[in-house]
Parts: C-alpha cells; structure tokens; sequence
C-alpha cells in the first residue's frame, strides 16, 4: 500500500507539471495547446544536447535546458501564436497540432529515433531510496516530486502577489478591461508560453533522466490533458487534486485490477467527470462553454 | 505517302531506340529486390537499422561487380510499420520484383503476406519476428532470417535459468508488452516454465505507453520472483528491469537482447541482467563486426552493432540470387533460398541452413550475455548453445 502510495504520488507529479503548461497557456489565451506533450519530449531533447556539450556537469546541463525550454515557448508565441491573434481560436488549436507534428520530425531528425540516457553523460546516479513502510521510490521520483511541489508552489505566489502575475491573471480573466488599462498581452501571452514550455520542459528533463527518453514519450502529454479537463482547464489549483486522482485511478488499475485498464485510466476519468460535472472538479461552467 | 511516313518513323524510333539498346548492352540487368521497411515512424529504432545494412552490403556487392555479373536492385518502400501503408508498398514492388523483404513490424505481416502469396513472390523476413509460416512446415514462399524466433526463445531462456538455479526451485515472473506476439510467447513460457517443476507467477502485460513501469514491477518483487523473463519491445524488457532495480528488487533478469542491449548493459553494469540473444554482441570484436563497422562508418547514424540482423538477412539473399545464378525467376530464387546454407562468420552461432520444409534454420544458436563487475566488460555466460529446430 505504502508503494502504491509513493508510486501515485510521482506519477500525479509528472501529470501535474504537465497539466500546469495546458492551464497556464489557456487561462491566458483560451488557446487549447495540444503540443504540450512534444514540449516535454523537447525538453528531455534538450537536456540530453545540453548533457553532450557539457558531459558531466549538471551544474551547468540542466538550468541551460531548462531555460532553453521556455526560450522554446517565447519563440513559438513570438513565431507562431502571435500571427494567429484575430484568428479563430480553433485556428490557433490546429497550429499547436501541426507544431507537436514538427517538433517530433524535428526530433527524430536531429537525435534519431533511439533510447536515449541523458543521465549517463551528466554523470549522474539514480540510486533507490526508501521511504517508510517499505516504500521505495528512486532519487529522480524524488526530483519529480520536489519540481512538482516548487513549481506549483512559485506559480500560486507569482500569480497571487506579484504584479505580472497579478496582470496575467487580469488578462486571463477580463480581457478587454486589462486591455483598457494599458496591459501589454503580447508579454502576458508570451510569458505564459514560456511558463507551460518550462513546466513541460522540466517534465521531460527529469522523466527521461528517471525512466527513458525517446520521441513517442510525448504520448504522455494526452493522458495529462485528461488530467487538465478533469481539474478543470481554467483552474490551475485543480489540476493537483485531478492529478492525484488519474494517477491513483491508473496505479491501482496496474495493482488491484486489469494492468491494461492503465492505460485507458486517465479517459476513463475524464469520461466520468464530463459526465456528472463537465467544467472539471474546479473549472468554471462558462469556460466549459467556451471550449 | 504512308510509306514514306512510316519509313521516317520506323528511322526515328531507331534513333531513339539505338543509344538505349547499347545503354542496356552496357549495363547488365538486374536483380530486383523489393523492401517494405518501417525506415520512419515510431518503431523505426528496430527497423531502420536492418535498411542501412542492406544498402551497405549491397552497395560493396554492387562496386565489386554485382552477383553472377548483375547489380542487385533493391528498391524500399517507407511503411512506417502501418499496415494499410505496408499494403501499398508491397503492391507497387511486387511488380517486377523477384523477391520482397519485410523488415517491419508485425501488424504488417499479413497485407504484405497476402499480397506475396497472390503474385507468387517468395516473401523474406529480416528484422522483425518471424511468422509461424516461415518454420516446419514451412509455407513454400516465407522465409525468415530473424535471430529470435517465438517459442525456441522462451524454450532457450528457461533452460538458462534452470542451468543456473542449479538444482533450487526458482519463482518465475513474465514481462510482457500488450502486443499479441508478447503475450503469447510468454503464456507459452510461463507454462513451460512449470513443466520444468518453476514456480511462476502469472505474465504481467504492460501496455507500451505506460507512465510509469513501477506498479508493474512492484507486481512481479510483491509476488517473490526470483527470477524475470522479459520478450518484448526493448522499451518494455528494460523499462521493467530498471523500475525493478529502483524498488530494490534483489533477483535476476533475462531478456531477449535487441540491438540496444550491447548499450545498455554498459550503461546499467548490472550483473543480475541478462540478455539472450542470437547475435554475437560486438564487444567480441570478430573479424567480420570490424568490417561492417569499417563499411557502415558514415552510412547510418546508429551504431555498428545495431546492423547485425540486417546483415546477416542480406548474407542470406546474397547466398540466395548466387545460388538462383541468372536469368533467375522467383520459383528459381524460392528453391534457391529452401537450400541455402551460409556462413554467418561469427555474426551468429553457426550457420543458417534452410530446407524444403524450414525456412527458419536447421539449427538456432543462443548466448547470454551479462555485465562483469570485476571485469568492467560485457561477457558471455558460457558459449553458443543450440536448438534443433524441427
């Protein structure tokens, strides 16, 4: 019980870091980014590029593929989203589809389509460490947790206390009024692209170093959409308990019932929230609407 | 008036048709081989290796001269390993083709099958598992050169665990992917596994997009294996052996050791990992994996060792149009192929030797593989050991 405990607790962190990219773009731009999940394959590419030019220096390796991750969300805005403004959000959808497409061919083209172990060349350890009741999970589990918990943790301050934070939620929240008082929505978009593209970055970095990086691991940022829709898109406090919820819903499917309902777990939740609450645990039913 | 038309015509088609005829007097014909090959898409890691293999080994065939003083042609077709795609593709290159190869996954077996058996193609798998057709008795068109084979695999792995329990009773759990082809070579291992007096545990089937591989590892260490046996996609073999390792899980591992193993039993240095395999691992630096590593330089960007099964199946065609001699028709090359006998030069445990009625080989070879702490290498447990296959 203990482990099944531990287990759902790394995997909601994995979901959560993931979900956070989906409601920070949409809060801020109603735009549903689909490429969330190529974000986080990126982001493990990147760390595995940065691990290469500087073979056994994490120090170094790892804030450089973090802050390359949200450079990658600024460039996609600035690139690709930016033109979209005026276009019909459906619009705005389809790009981030087609960027999710690119970024794989990219991928494979750059690194081939091999396993890759950027913990092997940052020099790096991955040891098992126990935890009580006979529960043991490995350093990186830890890692994924703590990045979690920080994330989470600075996001809720920044948007609570901090005037951009403050700005960003405005335009979030009523757009023309915040337009009326002078605030520059190109940076607040920017800034929330770059915001998700570090949070998926910093996903894939510590999921490929825990358990393997290859270009289909993007796969994962379905199951976190799930997680997103169930917390409620507009709510990032929704997205731990949604979290929580499909990963404990997907380890005890593995423990105590068919290993292969897993893999459908996170649809099955979402099926069973739009079914008695479509707007999520925590969304709202206007936004719901929206979509 | 027509005459003359027809007269000026007939020179004029001579004037075209001469330099071409003379072009064709200067270069033999070929031998036209057709591939279906997952080179892009997501299973391409295990495939796309087998291509380059091919096309280096023909290309040196080719500058040398060719086969009986003609070119082999191969011509690929992309399948990303989609059926419907692989469909297309076997199509189009049955057309004119002596022969086809598969080097896909198994979803793309039976379109391409179809489509070999309506046009009389005989029909070779290199890469990919090989289909019950291709073993005794073998359908006269289907051929395999693949190094693992369903049920002999499972057969080999449990002998080597019992070899080396030596005489304890060993509990046994199964890895499987949610692919067909896994989960029914490890049902069959895991009755087998009790015929020879195991313990086992009930095959654990892990679907390949999976989060997180610990909840299935924490199934098998929760059961009290001793023991895991893992035949499957590389994703799911390791993905399950590291989850194990990072639960503290004490007992030992044997998979069936795909191209990555060499890789990835350096960078584990685990010594309770064990890889079955009928590829000679490369760190036994033979003769012949210094001369492909020396042609595949700059040819392709996985490592050498990733071309040892394409290249073993190109060795297998090569002996096969040798033997077909020219002019050589598909039934010629079909009969040809049924009696091949090649020297692997090491790349296997001894040669490939088809009959009239296995199209697999007469006899398989197998070795272990694991990493030795004390020697900080790879080596072998034991040598070759063989199978019969009848």
């Amino acid at each position: 019980m203990a482990q099944a405990l531990a287990t759902t607790v790394v995997v909601a962190s994995l979901y959560a870091l993931l979900g956070a990219g989906y409601v920070l773009v949409y809060r801020a731009s109603r735009v549903l980014n689909l490429a969330q999940g190529d974000l986080l394959t990126l982001g493990g590419y990147l760390l595995f590029a940065s691990a290469a030019t500087f073979p056994g220096t994490p120090a170094v390796a790892l804030p450089l593929a973090a802050v390359l991750s949200a450079i990658t969300g600024v460039l996609v805005y600035v690139a690709l989203m930016r033109p979209m403004a005026g276009h019909p959000v459906f619009a705005a959808v389809l790009v981030t589809v087609t960027l999710g497409i690119l970024l794989r061919a990219a991928i494979v083209f750059v690194f081939t389509d091999r396993t890759r172990h950027p913990l092997q060349q940052l020099g790096l350890s991955n040891p098992p460490r126990p935890l009580i009741a006979g529960a043991v999970v490995s350093t990186f589990d830890l890692v994924m947790v703590g990045a979690a918990v920080v994330l989470f943790a600075g996001l809720f301050v920044f948007l609570k206390i901090s005037p951009l934070g403050i700005r960003m939620r405005a335009a979030g929240e009523r757009a023309l009024l915040a337009s009326q008082r002078g605030i520059d929505f190109h940076g607040v978009f920017a800034l929330s692209w770059a915001l998700a593209a570090f949070a998926g970055g910093l996903a894939g970095m510590i999921y490929s170093s825990n358990v393997r990086l290859e270009p289909s691991i993007g796969i994962l940022g379905l199951r976190a959409f799930a997680v997103a829709l169930v917390g409620g898109l507009d709510s990032l406090g929704g997205v731990i308990p949604a979290a929580l919820l499909v990963a404990a819903v997907e380890v005890a499917s593995v423990r105590y019932g068919n290993a292969l309902l897993s893999d459908v777990s996170p649809f099955l939740c979402l099926l069973v929230m739009l079914l008695i609450r479509p707007w999520g645990m925590f969304g709202t039913k206007e936004e719901l609407e929206r979509v | 008036m027509r005459g003359r038309i027809l007269i000026a015509a007939a020179g004029m088609l001579g004037l075209v048709a001469a330099p071409a005829a003379r072009a064709q007097a200067q270069t033999p014909e070929s031998y036209r081989i057709g591939m279906t090959v997952a080179i892009t898409g997501p299973f391409s890691a295990g495939y796309a290796p087998t291509y380059e293999a091919y096309r280096t080994y023909f290309k040196r065939v080719n500058d040398a001269g060719g086969i009986n003083g003609h070119p082999v042609a191969i011509t690929y077709e992309d399948d990303r390993g989609e059926p419907q795609r692989a469909a297309a593709a076997a199509k189009k290159l049955t057309d004119g083709s002596l022969l086809l190869i598969n080097a896909s996954i198994s979803p793309t077996y039976k379109p391409v099958m179809t489509e070999a058996e309506a046009t009389k193609t005989p029909l070779l798998f290199g890469g990919g598992v090989c289909p019950r057709e291709a073993f005794p008795p073998a359908a006269p068109l289907i051929f395999c050169t693949t190094s693992f084979g369903s049920k002999w695999d499972s057969r080999m792995a449990l002998g080597f665990i019992k070899e080396q329990s030596a005489g304890k009773k060993v509990k046994i759990g199964f890895a499987a992917q949610d692919i067909p082809l896994s989960r029914i070579e490890l049902e069959f291992a895991e009755q087998h596994a009790k015929e020879l007096g195991m313990d086992t545990i009930p095959v654990v089937v892990v679907p390949g997009s999976a989060s997180d591989f610990t909840p299935f590892a924490q199934n098998l260490k929760e059961a009290g294996a001793d023991w895991v046996f893992s035949w499957a996609p590389w994703g799911v073999e390791i993905g399950v052996f590291e989850a194990l390792n990072r639960i503290g899980w004490k007992g030992n591992y044997i998979l069936y050791g795909h191209q990555p193993a060499q890789d990835e039993l350096t960078r584990l240095k685990a010594p309770n990992l064990h890889a079955l395999t009928g590829n000679a691992m490369f760190v036994e630096n033979l003769p012949i994996h210094a001369e492909i590593t020396n042609l595949v330089k700059g040819q392709t960007n996985h490592p050498a060792h990733y071309m040892a099964e394409g290249w073993t199946s190109a060795m297998v065609l090569d002996a096969g149009l040798r033997k077909c001699g020219w002019p050589c028709s598909r039934e010629k090359l079909a009969q040809a192929l049924a009696g091949v006998s090649v020297d692997t030069k090491g790349l296997r445990g001894g040669p490939i030797e088809m009959t009239a009625d296995n199209h697999y080989r007469k006899v398989t070879y197998y070795k272990v593989y694991r990493w030795d702490a004390a020697k900080s290498a790879i080596v072998s447990v034991g040598g070759w050991s063989k199978l019969d296959i009848k």
